[in-house]
């Protein structure tokens, strides 16, 4: 029998991405999101084949179009922007008068899936809610993401990443306890992470509706889905008291936790099993400390994980992260070092896996960026242009599906319903890309 | 108030308050609607790695019939849990995944219990297995063989390191946790406090949270349901690979979005953002409170509130707020530091809703919104009115584990919704049900 590894290799090939099949080819999305948690929800299912229209408000944009890091663009747009925007239509409507309305009511008719998150309530306003938009097409799914939901009585508070994060509790769960020092998990995970699970509400309608052919309405909260990772509510309701801050060791595996080596490399060590156990003890050169706890739960009280966590610290400090990993290998527990963001970009094995990918774009050139999360053999994720100058696409969209004439798209331009950029970075092309000569900007028809 | 700006914030906000939330309550109730993932058997053979649980467990509040498949002696997952805190020999982690599960042993290590599982996995939608990469083909039963036998089966396995290259290769029999799949995947290297705040509060902190086997169950699952949809249009399986030292960073992206473009790794900056500000937490008068107002309106509304409009000049526009320069965003960190802690929490969160309100109802809009949470704790989280209203919290009383309480319905859907119908999880409680119904 072929090898293992030769055959998964195979099966994954990441040169072979492009030759296969799309899961959601045919899947229409509107995207009336901004920022990270809305938007991320329409990459996914651009990502797996679905055709995304994104919204935006001409001459304004998305607001996260100039959501850069330290003040820098990169090539005159946002790495954020690209990463939860790639593969989309870019249309620029001004939602508020109601020419717009009308197109959009057309465009549902024959849409599938409407994301949108704005202050609960907002959409049904403008009268393109679930309630409008499911009386012209009874089929279509409706995502509304808020931080706190549709309903309860602090829908209309207004939120972010940091508020969902304060509102579930995961920000007094993570740092020292004992001190007044407080960390918000980096990276907008509180917006990342339920944009994810928006996605994944969306694939379950979707397959509910190829069994029944009925859409749904969907609320998403930002903040239940983050407490949905959350064991501390059970962990209470158990104890009758809050877990509280653990520092840098996790309270459910000891020894466990995050140490300097003698080299000054960050290391995570963890025994996640009694057998793991056993092989720290003998990697440390502790042998006596395997009978001493022989009960996993008599070893994991606050006390003796105490007392496991210094020993593994001084085990680390005196000893080189490269020896350590040897004796992972060899003792069979987990261990692995901290990457940083330069690491993680340059790791080899990720570039090999696919998780990191070199991506080419007509526009914008070379982007590093992050793969899928989960590699899929069939049907994999793949990234087919980066996110595009404020309505790039809208004589794509008038003409290709809506069947607008050159001369009606030259009205709606006068009377200012459909619109383009203004001079700011991250929404206007890079200086270097000339405009008049893009054969998608200035699409002509079939 | 007219009448007229009454009807306006009616229509604003889709009917009147209890109209709204009453109608809305009553179309997301999961009570007597159909379950989407009835129709799936799922197989779950994940040993000593939560993120497989988390993902069946996603799948179980789906509707899918989740059979989780332990060795006779019981999963170690089982025994994960903070500080020894357990219920009859189960832990915390494990109970809260432990929802609509059935619970088999098999002895995979065994000719006859990798038969019975062969049986079943002829039957399956979707099998889940963490294993080192490869083990599961060296017993037969890994994708290669189980796909002849199945062709439609979606085969999703977790692992450090994922099911190929050389890295995988080079790092089988270390076994996975969830501090080390968040060492490797960049979220430590983001938290914690700045250079001069000293040792240890300046080293790479790790998350609070299984951040890094929950993002690898999340999407594992999110994979695992493309799969199943192309599955059941198709017939064709496939199988799904998910690498928990990666989730979280392909998840994020920041880690190699800014490794590249600024060609090195960020500093660790505590408490601040690398965007936006002011973005971050506040001490109040009696205890912590998150405060996000870095649009340019938001932020003058919150100048405002907090009585401190002479700053206004110097701090005016969004590129005069990029925390770029750290000693300047500590000056105003402390300027504002010395108004919250003139108020309680509840005061700053009431003063800046009070606001938001008078300029959502102008019609010139634009007044901003300046956004003050009080961080909770999760004890208090559970008492908050909302979420009672929301249903997402529910009591569970069972004669092995006692009464506790879970986060439920993460998901509120007007059609299928997800849902929690019973959570037991005794070793080896469904051996007669499942032999029965699929193995006879």
């Amino acid at each position: 029998m072929e090898n293992y590894f030769d055959y998964t290799k195979k099966l994954f090939d990441p040169s072979k991405i492009n030759e296969k099949p799309e899961v959601f080819n045919g899947i229409r999305v509107l995207d009336f999101t901004h920022v990270i948690y809305g938007p991320t929800v329409g990459k996914i299912l651009g990502q797996y084949g679905a055709e995304v229209i994104k919204f935006e408000l001409p001459w304004i944009g998305d607001l996260w179009r100039v959501g850069v890091n330290w003040g820098s663009f990169w090539r005159h747009s946002s790495v954020c922007f690209h990463f939860v925007q790639f593969g989309k239509y870019f249309f620029a409507l001004n939602l508020k008068l109601p020419k717009a309305k009308e197109i959009i009511l057309k465009m549902a008719e024959k849409a599938d899936v409407v994301v949108e998150n704005f202050a609960a309530g907002t959409t049904d306003t403008w009268g393109i809610g679930y309630r409008q938009l499911s009386k012209v097409n009874p089929g279509l799914i409706y995502l509304s993401c808020a931080t706190y939901g549709q309903y309860g009585p602090m829908r209309f508070f207004p939120g972010w990443d940091l508020l969902a994060q304060a509102a579930s509790g995961v920000i007094s769960v993570t740092g020292y306890p004992g001190t007044d020092k407080y960390y918000k998990l980096p990276d907008y995970v509180g917006d990342f992470l339920p944009g994810n699970v928006g996605a994944l509400a969306v694939i379950m309608a979707l397959n509910y509706r190829k069994k029944t052919g009925k859409g749904q309405y969907i609320d998403l909260a930002q903040t239940e889905a983050l407490m949905r990772i959350m064991p501390n509510f059970t962990y209470n309701s158990i104890t009758n008291e809050d877990l509280g801050r653990v520092g840098n060791t996790d309270p459910t595996m000891a020894p466990s936790g995050i140490f300097k080596s003698s080299d000054g490399k960050f290391v995570a060590v963890a025994a996640a099993t009694d057998e793991q156990y056993k092989g720290v003890c003998e990697a440390m050169g502790r042998p006596d400390l395997v009978s001493k706890y022989k009960d996993t739960f008599e070893r994991l009280k606050k006390e003796n994980a105490a007392e496991l966590y210094a020993e593994a610290g001084k085990w680390v400090s005196s000893s080189k992260a490269e020896s350590l990993m040897g004796l992972a290998k060899k003792h069979h527990f987990a261990m692995a070092l901290v990457e940083d963001d330069y690491e993680i970009t340059y790791d080899e094995w990720r570039r090999e896996r696919g998780s990191v990918i070199v991506f080419q774009d007509d526009m914008y050139g070379k982007l590093i960026m992050p793969g899928p999360s989960a590699m899929l053999s069939k049907t994999p994720g793949r990234v087919k242009w980066l996110s595009r100058p404020l309505g790039y696409h809208n004589r794509y969209v008038l003409k290709h599906l809506l069947g607008y004439s050159e001369e009606e798209i030259k009205a709606l331009e006068k009377e200012r319903v459909v619109g383009y950029w203004d001079d700011r970075p991250g929404i206007k092309p890079p200086v270097y890309y000339d405009m008049s000569k893009d054969a998608m900007f200035n699409y002509k028809g079939e | 108030m007219s009448k007229k700006e009454k009807e306006q914030i009616l229509v604003r906000y889709g009917g009147s308050r209890k109209e709204r939330e009453d109608f809305l309550k009553a179309m997301m109730s999961p009570d007597d609607k159909p379950e989407v993932l009835s129709d799936t058997l799922i197989l779950d053979v994940s040993y000593a790695n939560m993120s497989g649980d988390i993902c069946s467990g996603i799948y179980a509040e789906f509707g899918a019939e989740v059979i989780k498949i332990e060795p006779p002696e019981g999963d170690p997952s089982r025994k994960m849990t903070p500080y020894g805190v357990n219920r009859s020999g189960v832990g915390v982690p494990f109970i809260m995944e432990a929802r609509n599960k059935r619970y088999m042993t098999l002895d995979l290590k065994s000719e006859a219990g990798r038969a019975d599982f062969k049986k079943l996995a002829a039957k399956a939608g979707v099998v889940i297995e963490t294993f080192d990469p490869g083990q599961m083909d060296s017993w037969g039963i890994g994708y290669r063989q189980l796909s002849e036998i199945n062709p439609g089966l979606v085969y999703i396995a977790i692992s450090p390191y994922g099911q190929y290259g050389k890295k995988t290769q080079e790092m089988t029999g270390i076994p996975d946790s969830d501090i080390t799949s968040q060492a490797a995947s960049g979220a430590p290297a983001n938290i914690g406090d700045m250079e001069e705040e000293g040792e240890p509060y300046n080293w790479p902190l790790k998350a609070g949270v299984w951040l890094g086997w929950y993002t690898s169950g999340l999407e594992a699952a999110l994979g695992g349901a493309i799969a199943r949809y192309y599955a059941q249009a198709s017939g064709e399986g496939q199988m799904v690979d998910v690498a928990t030292a990666d989730a979280y960073a392909s998840l994020v992206g920041y880690p190699v979005l800014l490794g590249f473009t600024w060609n090195k790794a960020r500093p660790r900056i505590g408490k601040h953002d690398y965007i936006l500000y002011p973005y971050g937490f506040w001490k109040s008068k009696d205890g912590i409170v998150a405060i996000a107002a870095s649009r340019d309106h938001d932020f003058r509304a919150l100048l405002k509130v907090l009585k401190i409009w002479k700053h206004e000049d110097d701090w005016r526009f969004t590129f005069d707020r990029i925390p770029d320069i750290l000693e300047k965003i500590e000056e105003f960190y402390k300027i504002i530091e010395d108004q919250t802690v003139k108020y309680t929490s509840d005061d700053l969160v009431r003063m800046a809703l009070e606001y938001s309100i008078k300029s959502a109802r102008s019609k010139w809009r634009g007044g901003g919104v300046p956004i003050v949470m009080k961080v909770q704790q999760p004890a208090t989280t559970m008492q908050n009115p909302h979420w009672a209203k929301r249903h997402s919290f529910q009591d569970f009383d069972d004669p092995a584990l006692g009464k506790f309480l879970m986060p439920v319905n993460f998901i509120k859907m007007s059609e299928s919704p997800p849902r929690v119908k019973w959570v037991k999880c005794a070793i080896g409680q469904d051996n007669a049900y499942v032999r029965e119904k699929y193995l006879k």
